[in-house]
């Protein structure tokens, strides 16, 4: 059971007394909020010891190094990982980035990815297209948005790489992981999962999953904006040619050459988000202690009520499977000829609710399904049914206007 | 379209607000098409829609469906209202500055910025000319006679005509204009009294046989029949007094009034003045054109220095 007084006591924006005008917060897919006790960690480092990790001996630079190891820790603990196999990115997209730039891809070699990928899982691929002239193949969906297993394993066969969204932005759709890589490995294929939107939701074991690589950003699991993770299987992570270099990444250098560092040290050039980092490893210690399953037992009673109290509106269009189980913490929908940002905006300028409109970086999708935009309203543990109550309510009184 | 009917209205709320200055920055962004509806973007027009919904939901379910459903066509109707009430607006404030008036020259309507229309009142006269309409338009020049008139003849291209009554308070209002009007200007001149109201219909003779016996001195006596206080020239006591002061001699101007000639004079001139077809004093021409009741200075000045595009 979430104890929701202390929850509300760690989030300001959740002491509704506080405010004015209290807010409901339904964006927490795109930036989850931040608890008191990630705040105050990065504060206790800019405070207190705001000094260089690894590169200075003296007592606050090594106080760094032993927070930043911690941190890198705590993380490789969260996903059952190897302490050397977290690599510490900007988010997401930069860890992708990595990916595609280090990995040995070669022309013709096939990239299989799903038909709802982020921008991050699609752009960086296409551009590969461009420069190394690899191949990029695409699983469609089955008509009830969930992911269609024998086309998979038709496609997986002759391709490279699986790299795939694990839980989608866009619908809230999780694909079956564990079969996906188990196939790929049995045709001697890679997997990686863009975990953004299922680290902060699901328990992930990385050993369990046997995926050859992973990643996440922190600011959607209350962690602080510009931290992400990538984990790659370690003696992956060592035939890489890491694609940004420079301080931190050598072991020493002479003015021809250099000797590089291992992993994760290779990959993290420059000076890091050390503030940022050590409030990730906060935000993991905080996730636990709440406990993936009752996270997952939050979202789903809200999502159920949100979703039945949506299908009474003939005119909204759930995207995704209608079963709420299926979907996460998210409902998108649309109304036919509706901008749907006009419906974001009501409802904030109504009700004081915040939910994401638009295609979500999705743009491919909607593309293909000739569909203008879409209303988002995703989930989090800290939500409760009084504000599933006020969404439903603004949106009946938006349906009316139609 | 949508975004300069904001960009206008949230341009002028900004001069008092200061969230409405920021809206006007993005109708600014929205029409140079700096904000495209990209999809990780809201619009503008989005935006300020959703606003406008949310407020009239809050009164009237119908009339937000109204709107929501009609959002273009309403939009348009408001542009073009909008682009009309701005040119009207603008001619309104154009005529205002150069003929005193928002509608026109001498014309009566209603004028924001002269709302008791103190630049159009005159001294109605019963003359005898009913049968011509009342209408600056029929006021003219044309035919008549104002040689008996009196008149400073500099050699101008330009020559101004006060065409007013002694005893009237709106003659006496633009009197000093038209003063300032030839001195700056330097315009010629001609006067001539009308005589719209009893108490000084006698001034017509008295002005005449001044300007006749003492030719410019006339214009200083002019000057103070039209600043001294009313009541003290309803009356030909006071006259004598006046005439006095001014050491003009009472017995040879006497003389001429009650000449035949004079009679004969003074009525011509009305008769003359009668064919303007004027139907109020003050009425001034300025090289032909006629400006009925009190205008502010600059319409005078700017019928000399002409600026004029409508
Ligand atoms: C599924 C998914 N992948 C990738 C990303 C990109 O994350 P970031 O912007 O943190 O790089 C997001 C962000 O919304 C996402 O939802």
């Amino acid at each position: 059971m979430l104890n929701y007084e202390k929850i509300k006591n760690d989030f300001p924006l959740l002491n509704k007394q506080a405010q004015k005008k209290p807010i409901v917060y339904f964006d927490s897919a795109c930036m989850s909020l931040k608890p008191k006790q990630v705040i105050e960690a990065m504060n206790e480092y800019y405070f207190y010891f705001p000094a260089c990790s690894g590169r200075s001996s003296h007592r606050l630079g090594e106080l760094v190094t032993k927070k930043i190891k911690e941190a890198r820790q705590i993380v490789a603990n969260f996903i059952n990982a190897d302490e050397q196999e977290v690599i510490f990115t900007r988010n997401t997209t930069e860890a992708v980035n990595l990916l595609a730039n280090s990995l040995d891809l070669k022309n013709e070699d096939l990239v299989l990815t799903t038909d709802k990928e982020h921008n991050s899982n699609l752009i960086p691929w296409q551009m590969l297209i461009k420069k190394k002239g690899i191949r990029h193949e695409i699983v469609k969906s089955k008509n009830d948005g969930t992911f269609d297993f024998e086309k998979y394993k038709e496609l997986v066969k002759t391709s490279r790489l699986v790299s795939m969204v694990h839980t989608s932005n866009l619908d809230g759709t999780t694909i079956p992981a564990k079969e996906i890589i188990k196939t790929a490995h049995e045709n001697g294929v890679l997997v990686f999962l863009d975990a953004a939107q299922s680290a902060p939701h699901i328990k992930i074991d990385v050993k369990d999953l046997d995926v050859d690589f992973l990643a996440f950003s922190g600011h959607k699991m209350l962690g602080p904006t510009g931290t992400g993770v990538f984990y790659g299987k370690y003696n992956l992570l060592e035939k890489f040619e890491p694609f940004m270099v420079g301080g931190d990444t050598v072991e020493y250098s002479t003015y021809t050459d250099h000797k590089m560092l291992k992993a994760p040290e290779k990959f993290e050039a420059g000076l890091q988000d050390y503030a940022g980092i050590i409030g990730l490893g906060e935000a993991v210690n905080y996730l636990e202690a709440i406990g993936f399953d009752n996270i997952r037992e939050q979202e789903l009673e809200l999502n159920r009520y949100i979703t039945e109290e949506i299908s009474k509106f003939p005119k909204i269009k759930i995207i995704g499977p209608t079963n709420p189980a299926l979907r996460s913490g998210i409902i998108s929908f649309y109304i036919d000829d509706m901008d749907m940002h006009q419906v974001a905006l009501m409802l904030d300028e109504m009700s004081s609710v915040m939910i994401r409109s638009g295609q979500h970086c999705v743009h491919s999708w909607f593309n293909d399904k000739k569909i203008k935009n879409s209303a988002r309203v995703s989930l989090y543990f800290y939500n409760t049914m009084e504000e599933a109550e006020e969404f439903i309510s603004g949106l009946n009184k938006i349906i009316k206007i139609l | 379209m949508f975004c300069i009917i904001a960009l206008i209205i949230f341009s002028i709320l900004g001069i008092f607000s200061a969230t409405h200055r920021e809206l006007a920055k993005e109708a600014l962004d929205c029409v140079f098409r700096r904000v495209t509806l990209r999809p990780c973007n809201t619009g503008f027009r989005e935006k300020i829609k959703s606003r406008i919904l949310v407020r009239l939901l809050s009164r009237s379910t119908f009339l937000a469906r109204l709107f929501n459903r009609h959002f273009e066509l309403l939009s348009w109707i408001f542009f073009i209202l909008m682009i009309a009430s701005t040119f009207w607006t603008v001619k309104g404030g154009y005529n205002y500055y150069l003929y005193g008036s928002c509608n026109g020259l001498n014309q009566n309507g209603f004028c924001a910025f002269d709302p008791k229309g103190e630049n159009n009142k005159v001294t109605e006269i019963n003359a005898t000319c009913g049968a011509v309409e009342k209408k600056e338009k029929n006021v003219t020049l044309k035919d008549v006679d104002l040689s008996s008139f009196s008149t400073k003849n500099i050699g101008s291209k330009n020559t101004v005509v006060l065409i007013g009554c002694y005893e009237c308070d709106y003659t006496r209002k633009a009197y000093a204009d038209i003063q300032k009007l030839v001195r700056e200007q330097k315009t010629n001149y001609i006067f001539a009294h009308y005589p719209a109201k009893e108490n000084t219909n006698y001034l017509s003779g008295v002005g005449y046989c001044v300007y006749k016996e003492y030719g410019e001195r006339f214009w200083q006596f002019n000057d103070y029949l039209f600043t001294v206080d009313k009541v003290s020239i309803y009356g030909k006591d006071y006259m004598e007094r006046i005439l006095n002061n001014f050491e003009f001699d009472v017995n040879k101007i006497n003389e001429c009034l009650n000449s035949t000639e004079t009679t004969s004079v003074v009525e011509n001139q009305l008769k003359q003045l009668q064919k303007t077809h004027l139907y109020g004093t003050p009425t001034v021409f300025i090289n032909g054109k006629a400006f009925v009741g009190p205008k502010p200075y600059r319409v005078y000045r700017n019928e000399i220095k002409k600026f004029i595009i409508f």
